[in-house]
């Protein structure tokens, strides 16, 4: 067990931001930790770090107590927060080498392992750069950085593509999971389900402080109740037609609007042929038809609700 | 890792162009002006002797005890009259012209002739009325004690002073010394810029960088200390660079203990620096409300010690002399006065026992917030 989290309590004055909050991380996985705005994710990752105090509980890592001064644990974790946090005032070379020098005080093996930092995050051409100089993507890729050069057992990365294009959040992910092909065991927290989907082998979802859900993806999908999604555009489509569709067994859902007929049915039910033969009996033409399975999204949607959130 | 630490806050604090304008430039510049000004007052007070003429005709002549004062007072390195024995004509011509401020002329009476009431025609009369009462008194003297005319001259010419004035020290009162001295004070306690950081870059609930600090396996205090070190070295760096430049470039005399003025400087970079850092760690708010009160409250403390106005320091001591004691900028500015002025030590050593009375609360108030190790919030 890396790490361990059992009853966490933390209130904010009357708000009560984690509600006897409890997982485990295992070694070697990539544990996705997903939720709304405000379900908690920052402030667990924040405890769990020794940053915050809690009211209850308790956070073990690598099998040991946690606390501010455990400094043979926080030798063996990386962070890479939410926000960038690096000095404006060193370049990126000098930033990487301050932290890495927090952690590793043998120079020599610290400049090598800051050049392979340089490398990881492919910063090689932008050594000499003040981070004012530089995009928002290499900016983060600079914080990834600075929380991985010392080759931690344990990230914990918060939100770490916020505000990236597309090409560095594929470049950060990918090196998310080439760290952990390398031995370390990875946190992640993000909003973006296609990330957590594509990197994360469990999934915990937080709302309001508390886990609701907790699996692999696939474990996840079958928590929920929607199942297959088929979509047919077509221009023919008159209210009874929707009323025959609805009848459809396992059709849970049949919706017509600007020219897309959706039809979603219930878990284990597959109606693509059924849609298809109604189609064709009533001989309404169509154009593209697509069936898809529910993504973590829907589970996401579903299992914390469709109201906006902070 | 106190050296690896230490050498890159060097690093990050020398880099802040900020930082070293309010901590380096902007004394510079303000001593720059004060100089400027000073030396424009100075200029303005240098007494000119003042332009007069006398109308050079046989009353004149005649009058020798008159004419004898008269070129006494007009010859010489500290002559009150630049004279001109003219004609009537010229005199009423070179006065029509301004440039003389008034004549003489000498008969019965002495009369003064001026075309307007200023401080040169004040002095003019002044010194007419002076050789008027000393030759009426000489005449009386002589009127009723012929004999004594042979100690008359000398008993008349001097003037006796019944207060004696006695230096404090070796060197020369200088009050305007006060505004370089209150300004090298105000440049100490802007030190507390580089202490004010050193708290932001520790304190994981005031900046995210110091809240990757706090995430790494060193001490905080450890981390905390050799930043204040860096800190530390930059202030007092830049104190030697002001010092060197109000003595080598403006000239300005700090007196004859050069060695105790340097510690004196460094005793203000450490009140300056843990000034900064305990008023950090007291304000939550942003960078910009500490900065602001950062700034304004030294400048507050430099008026109250008289580096706007003179004065201001002698109405605080004769008026609420407590004030002149919790005030750091107006010690500092006293201690460097005393090194200046004094040949004894007892003020200078209350002085610098007071700093480092405020050194030990800061310290001990920013080390008590600065403990924590946990938050409450981020």
């Amino acid at each position: 067990m890396i790490i361990s989290v059992k009853n966490l309590v933390k209130r904010y004055g009357n708000l009560v931001a984690l509600d006897h909050l409890s997982f485990d991380v295992e070694e070697g996985e990539i544990l996705g930790l997903l939720g709304p705005n405000g379900s908690g994710k920052t402030t667990a990752i924040n405890c769990i770090l020794s940053l915050l105090k809690y009211d209850k509980g308790e956070i073990r890592i690598f099998g040991r107590p946690m606390r501010p001064d455990a400094y043979d644990i926080k030798r063996d974790i990386g962070v890479i927060m939410q926000n960038v946090a690096v000095f404006d005032e060193l370049t990126v070379y000098e930033n990487i080498n301050y932290f890495c020098g927090l952690y590793i005080p043998e120079k020599e093996k610290r400049k090598r392992l800051v050049e392979e930092a340089i490398d990881f995050v492919g910063l090689n051409d932008f050594r000499r750069f003040y981070p004012k100089k530089l995009s928002g993507g290499l900016l983060r890729r600079l914080n990834i950085a600075c929380g991985i050069a010392h080759k931690p057992k344990l990230i914990l990365l918060d939100e770490p593509t916020v505000a990236v294009d597309p090409q560095s959040r594929n470049n950060i992910l990918e090196g998310i999971q080439r760290l952990n092909r390398e031995g370390a065991t990875i946190v992640y927290t993000s909003h973006y389900m296609e990330e957590v989907e594509q990197i994360c082998s469990r999934i915990i979802i937080l709302d309001k402080g508390k886990v609701i859900a907790n699996g692999t993806k696939e474990e996840l999908k079958n928590m929920i109740s929607l199942g297959e999604k088929i979509t047919v555009e077509t221009s023919a489509i008159h209210p009874e037609h929707l009323a025959a569709l609805r009848r459809i067994p396992g059709a849970d859902s049949v919706e017509y609007a600007n020219g897309l007929l959706v039809v979603k049915s219930g878990k284990s039910k597959n109606n693509l042929e059924n849609v298809l033969d109604f189609l064709k009996k009533q001989q309404i033409g169509y154009g593209r038809i697509y069936s898809e399975l529910p993504t973590l999204n829907d589970v996401f949607l579903e299992i914390t609700g469709k109201e906006l959130r902070d | 890792m106190f050296f690896h630490i230490f050498t890159n806050r060097l690093k990050c604090l020398l880099r802040d162009r900020m930082m070293i304008f309010w901590t380096l430039l902007f004394p510079i510049l303000l001593a720059v002006f004060f100089n400027m000004s000073l030396r424009n007052i100075a200029s303005s007070e240098t007494f000119r002797p003042v332009p007069a003429a006398v109308v050079n005709d046989a009353g004149y002549q005649k009058n020798a005890g008159f004419r004898s004062a008269l070129k006494s007072v007009s010859e010489g390195k500290d002559k009150i009259f630049s004279l001109t024995e003219t004609t009537r004509k010229n005199a009423e011509r070179l006065l029509e012209d301004g440039k003389i401020a008034g004549y003489l002329t000498v008969g019965d009476k002495i009369k003064i002739v001026v075309n307007r009431s200023d401080f040169d025609q004040s002095i003019i009369k002044s010194f007419v009325d002076s050789y008027l009462q000393t030759s009426s008194a000489a005449e009386s003297i002589l009127k009723a004690n012929p004999p004594a005319r042979s100690g008359l001259s000398a008993g008349l010419s001097g003037e006796t002073d019944y207060l004696k004035a006695v230096s404090g020290g070796s060197a020369d009162p200088d009050p305007s010394l006060n505004y370089f001295y209150s300004l090298i004070a105000m440049a100490c306690l802007y030190g507390g810029f580089w202490g004010m950081k050193e708290v932001m870059d520790i304190q994981a609930n005031q900046s995210r960088r110091a809240a990757r600090v706090n995430l790494a396996p060193v001490r905080k205090l450890k981390t905390f200390l050799s930043g204040m070190a860096a800190s530390l070295a930059i202030a007092f760096a830049e104190m030697l660079v002001l010092l060197a430049f109000l003595r080598f470039a403006l000239n300005l005399n700090f007196g004859p203990k050069a060695g105790l003025v340097i510690f004196t400087s460094f005793v203000g970079s450490v009140v300056g620096l843990s000034f900064g850092a305990f008023l950090s760690s007291l304000v939550k708010a942003g960078e910009n409300m500490k900065v602001g009160i950062l700034i304004s409250g030294t400048m507050f403390c430099s008026f109250l010690s008289g580096m706007m106005y003179q004065d201001m320091k002698y109405i605080v001591e004769k008026n609420a002399p407590v004030l002149g004691y919790l005030n750091p900028v107006n010690l500092l500015t006293d201690s460097f006065y005393c090194l200046y002025y004094y040949d004894t030590y007892g003020r200078y050593l209350l002085n610098i026992g007071l700093l480092g009375a405020f050194v030990l609360l800061f310290c001990a108030g920013t080390y008590f917030v600065i403990r924590r190790e946990k938050y409450a919030s981020l």
